[in-house]
């Protein structure tokens, strides 16, 4: 049976040309688009429950398909892209991008990624009161953090910035949207600040902070909680 | 007062501060000062030296004068001493200071001996002390020995003291300026005891002078100067200590001193009293001479006068002001307001017992109208030879002559018409009838033609028309008085139509320089280019100022070179380009008439805008014996103000199209990079993603589906293998390392060659060929001229749409043409020569379309390399396409053994 539709999005006749039998042979039901508009119109037609987006495409920027995709559609979405366009990605996770794998990469990466995000997916809207993740364990409604079992105290802050990482487990957050989701959009900027909280934040719930397993730094971009898996 | 207020009116002038900041970059300048020759100065310096010396510190003797003495010489030993610069000067050998030498050995200290030192010609500077400017300026610690008797302002009492006139002087802000000041002093008996033993340096043809001058009276007064200037240095220092270190003290508040130069010979004299009062006061002072307007041109003696006293105040560290206005002393007390002066200082002028009578001297008028202003009336000397100048002053301006003979004319046809009058009408007086021609002559010739008008028409009505008739008498009073009136009438009036004259002369004078600058600004507005506007600039000034000639320098790699030159010259003397090079660095005019290098025959002023010299115009004058005078020196300046402005404007512009430049081939390289990084990452990504899926996902997968993915990856590894190959083929032909085979090769061969290839990769592309029988063969490397034909192929694959593509080859004019054309968009006319750059590219660096950039660029490289030539047409065919054309020269071929 099909685990879902996938809409590869990339100009490359050769990158379509083996995602479509490995996606396939996962169990994927693919879809393929060479452009940007035909993307558009394929997520509109033909509901795609995850999309495979490269940036550079002939008729039009990547992050102006995730624009439009996400003014109708909630559809995750995983960016290809370039090591060397940090800028880039940042601009494609503040369009709404969920994730991004860079190229090239191995299969088995692009398969964690995708599930991740689709198993995200069928959880959004569902109102999650609990998450876990390893020896981490978040009651979102009670405000309660333990770790090991034993509960840690956090400050208001360091509790909003868990919660923020931990509804979107799994998943990449950038700097400017924790900033701008905690603090309020006039503090988009201050990474430093951020970077501060982490800290304190891995100092309580790792193991070992100098080598975090739970809150990962994607440099550059953002942060990651490890979704349990 | 609070406290804090207190505190804060304490803190140091910053003016000080800054001052003083200053004083740390310069080197510092000390000056051994004596009343007299022989009070022991250079002995004084020497023996410092050699204490310094031994204290470890670099000392170098520039120049010491020791005059043979015995005692001097032995303290200059074991100093270092530089050796002097000798310069041949109408057969003699003279021996000067060598300045360059002291700049590029950079000492701690230099010894540079008699300040006052006039320099022999041919001389960068004409005096010493402009040499130890220099040193000063670059950093260089100075000292150096002066006679007081050389100071500038001291210059005229000196002479008066001891009837010697002093011809070498040393502007008074050098001692001001110096950071040190030691008074070597020893009493006029000491001295003339000195003297008798021959201790000092006399030369044989003074010896007479020189009793004279050493007499008691004679030293006292000059020992006297010697100490007052000293102890007046040290009150300055001592209020300017107070005023950094912030003490409380009575300062005395800002005086400002204002003198009036005039025309008199006295000038000079007036400028040194001011001077003098000036430094008493420790006042800034200003020179002002006023003309009056309509009166520019006048003797050459007066200006040369004039200038030569605002010079003087200038050397005196006077600042100079030139005005013109009709009521003088108006002027002089306007500007005084306006310039905050707290004194005048004017020469009481001397004027004949009538202008006394009838006017108010201009000295008098400044001292009626002056209410808050101090006015110091100076007597100066009245030099003998006075009066014969007067009397050269009245000789007759130009065109007189002229004039009187038209008011002789006037006059003759007023006593014609008078005459016909008389026979007609009966009118009682004709006198008012002689008023014509004395309005018309004072209108058309001046006031010396309309008094002369005035004089024969009074002598012609008498003899003409006055009863008895044809007679110089008069017998009845009334008539008498009439005629007196009429002249004094002619007299007045004449006066008035003159100054009108004048006035309107001056007029048009200054709208004709206005009109000039107008158009030099437009032609400059106009100007295209930076070149363009030192021609205009040269070209103007050369004309509109009448100058021998005028040359445009502006700085290029470190150098100054000349960009226009009206007459056209291309290379400057040795001095001139010092000269120009001097003007440039220190924004200072150089060369004739200035204090550097003032033997040349042109003169450089720096063309200067607000943030620093731009260029250099030079100039040669018409008159080498005059300075420039004073409306064209206005002129002057604004046009070079003018060329400084557009100069740099120009440059700005052209910085501004450097920077796009930069800024384009930034944003080429972004794109290239962009472009390299997909093409090479793409097949990467693609190998990688086929083989982790084979790897991970290979048993889930149908038997096809893994063969495809196989596939892909041989071909993606042959393209980045192409690529890379590309890119080696690039820097081959860029490094020159490629060395093609010159064999003969058979057209037709490697087209069906390449073409093979070609369907070997890309098996949908089609091609069609025609190849014309018994082609002769070319000189080529077959494997290269596959490789082109392959790179053009491929690209017409890649662009040139599913039309596919064909190949022609053809003999044409002892040639053979290949051409490869497709049918795709085509290319711009405007880049049908940059397809053939590094990197350019058609379509988006992202975009499916993209290659390397390198095809083509490649491909003329070879052919090129090849001794063929490669250029691109489009459109093709039907208005679509792109055609790439190979020429390459026709061989014979080569008879076959067998044949024939």
């Amino acid at each position: 049976m099909s685990k879902g539709r996938v809409l590869v999005v990339d100009d490359e006749p050769q990158i379509q040309r083996f995602l479509r039998p490995a996606l396939s042979a996962c169990g994927f039901e693919v879809l393929a688009a060479g452009t940007g508009r035909e993307a558009l119109r394929l997520i509109a037609s033909a509901a795609p429950d995850a999309v495979v987006l490269d940036l550079g495409l002939p008729d039009m920027d990547g992050k102006e398909v995730l624009r439009e995709a996400r003014s109708f559609s909630k559809v995750p979405v995983i960016v290809l892209s370039a090591r060397d366009r940090e800028a880039e990605k940042i601009a494609a996770f503040d369009s709404g991008a969920d994730d991004y794998v860079e190229k090239p990469f191995g299969i088995g990466e692009l398969m964690a990624r995708l599930r991740t995000a689709l198993r995200h997916a069928g959880q959004r809207g569902a109102g999650i009161t609990h998450f876990r993740s390893g020896s981490l364990a978040v009651d979102f409604d009670r405000r309660l953090v333990t770790c090991h079992g034993e509960a840690i105290k956090l400050t208001p802050k360091e509790f909003e910035l868990l919660a923020a990482l931990a509804r979107h487990a799994g998943r990449v957050l950038t700097h400017r949207q924790i900033l701008a989701a905690i603090w309020g959009p006039a503090h988009e900027n201050d990474t430093q600040y951020l970077r501060v909280f982490v800290g304190h934040l891995r100092a309580k719930i790792e193991d070992d902070p100098a080598a975090p397993k739970l809150i990962q730094t994607e440099p550059g971009i953002g942060y990651r909680l490890t979704a349990s898996e | 007062m609070p406290k804090s207020e207190r505190e804060l009116d304490r803190r140091p002038d910053p003016d000080s501060l800054l001052a003083l900041a200053g004083q740390e970059v310069r080197g510092k300048l000390c000056l051994f000062l004596g009343a007299a020759p022989g009070v022991g100065k250079t002995y004084a310096m020497l023996a410092k030296a050699r204490t310094l010396k031994a204290e470890g510190v670099e000392c170098v003797i520039g120049l010491a004068e020791t005059h043979g003495r015995q005692e001097t010489e032995i303290l200059a030993e074991g100093l270092e001493i530089l050796p002097r610069r000798k310069i041949e000067y109408h057969g003699r050998t003279i021996e000067e200071f060598d300045l360059d030498a002291a700049l590029l050995r950079r000492p701690k200290l230099i010894i540079v001996d008699e300040l006052a030192h006039t320099n022999a010609p041919g001389s960068r500077h004409p005096k010493r002390w402009h040499d130890v400017e220099e040193l000063l300026d670059a950093g260089i610690n100075v000292w150096s020995a002066l006679n007081i008797q050389h100071l500038e302002s001291l210059a005229d009492v000196v002479s008066r003291i001891t009837g010697v006139t002093v011809r070498e002087t040393v502007p008074d802000r050098v001692l001001r300026d110096a950071t040190d000041v030691i008074l070597v002093d020893i009493t006029p008996d000491d001295l003339i005891q000195r003297l008798k033993e021959g201790k000092v340096y006399v030369p044989e043809t003074a010896k007479r002078a020189t009793q004279n001058f050493f007499t008691p009276r004679n030293l006292t007064a000059l020992r006297e100067l010697a100490l007052r200037r000293t102890a007046e240095r040290v009150d300055d220092q001592m209020v300017d200590f107070l005023r950094r270190g912030a003490i409380e003290g009575p300062w005395a508040t800002a005086e400002r001193l204002l003198v009036c130069v005039g025309r008199t010979t006295s000038s000079e004299s007036v400028v040194r009293a001011a001077a003098r009062m000036a430094s008493g006061l420790n006042a800034s002072w200003v020179a002002l001479y006023i003309e009056r307007s309509g009166q520019e041109e006048q003797s050459g003696e007066a200006k040369k006068r004039v200038d030569n006293a605002l010079r003087l105040a200038e050397r005196l560290g006077a600042k100079l002001e030139r005005l013109t206005g009709d009521d003088l002393a108006g002027e002089v007390l306007r500007f005084a307001r306006e310039e905050n002066i707290t004194q005048i200082v004017v020469g009481r002028s001397r004027s004949g017992l009538l202008a006394r009578l009838l006017r108010r001297s201009l000295t008098d008028e400044i001292v009626r109208r002056s209410t808050d202003i101090a006015v110091h009336v100076v007597i100066p000397e009245q030099p003998r030879h006075e009066r014969e100048r007067r009397r050269l002053r009245l000789a007759p301006p130009p065109g007189l002559w002229t004039g009187i003979a038209g008011a002789a004319v006037l006059v003759a046809l007023t006593i014609a018409a008078g005459q016909l009058l008389d026979q007609w009408l009966q009118l009682p007086n004709l006198a008012v009838l002689f008023l014509l021609p004395v309005v018309l002559c004072a209108a058309w010739f001046g006031l010396w033609p309309a008094i002369a008008a005035a004089a024969l028409s009074f002598l012609a009505c008498d003899f003409f028309f006055v009863e008895p008739r044809y007679q110089f008498t008069v017998t009845k009073p009334q008539e008498f008085l009439a005629l007196a009136v009429s002249l004094a009438i002619a007299v007045i009036t004449g006066m008035l139509a003159s100054r009108m004259r004048e006035h309107s002369k001056n007029m048009s004078s200054r709208a004709q320089t206005a009109q000039s600058l107008f158009e030099f600004s437009r032609k400059l507005s106009s100007a295209a280019g930076l070149d363009d506007i030192l021609w205009v600039a040269a070209a103007h000034t050369q004309k509109s100022l009448g100058m021998k000639s005028v040359v445009m320098l502006l700085p290029e790699d470190d150098e100054l070179r000349i960009r226009a030159a009206w007459p056209p010259i291309d290379q400057l003397e040795a001095g001139e380009a010092a000269a120009a090079r001097w003007a440039f660095e220190k924004s200072e005019p150089a060369g004739w008439r200035t204090d550097t290098l003032p033997n040349l025959r042109l003169q450089f002023r720096p063309l200067t805008t607000a943030g620093s010299a731009v260029g250099v115009a030079g100039f040669e004058p018409a008159n080498m014996s005059e300075p420039v005078a004073p409306q064209d020196e206005r002129m002057l300046t604004s046009i070079l103000e003018q060329t400084a402005i557009a100069i740099d404007r120009s440059l700005l512009a052209g910085e501004s199209v450097k920077a796009a430049a930069l800024e384009e081939n930034e944003r080429l390289r972004t794109t290239l990079l962009a472009s390299l990084s997909h093409d090479l990452r793409t097949p990467l990504a693609s190998i990688t993603g086929a083989v982790t899926s084979l790897q991970q996902l290979g048993d889930k997968m149908p038997a096809p589906d893994r063969h495809d993915l196989l596939n892909s990856i041989e071909e993606e590894a042959g393209r980045l293998s192409r690529f890379v190959a590309n890119l080696l083929d690039m820097s081959r032909i860029e490094s020159g390392a490629l060395a093609p085979r010159r064999e003969l090769v058979d057209v037709a061969e490697a087209v069906r060659a390449s073409i093979a290839r070609c369907k070997k990769i890309f098996p949908d592309f089609r091609v069609s060929t025609s190849v014309a029988p018994e082609l002769p063969p070319i000189r080529a490397d077959a494997n290269l001229l596959g490789q082109v034909l392959f790179n053009l192929l491929d690209n017409a694959n890649k662009y040139g749409g599913p039309a596919g593509a064909s190949v022609y080859a053809r003999p044409e004019a002892g040639d053979i043409v290949i051409t490869v054309t497709d049918q795709g968009p085509g290319i711009k006319p405007a880049d049908l020569e940059r397809v053939f750059e590094k990197f350019y590219r058609g379509g988006r660096p992202d975009g499916r379309k993209a290659g390397t950039g390198l095809g083509l660029s490649i491909s003329r490289g070879l052919v090129e390399a090849m001794g063929g030539t490669i250029r691109a047409q489009s459109p093709a065919v039907r208005k679509r396409g792109t055609r790439i054309i190979l020429r390459f020269k026709a061989e014979q071929r080569p008879a076959l053994a067998g044949e024939r």
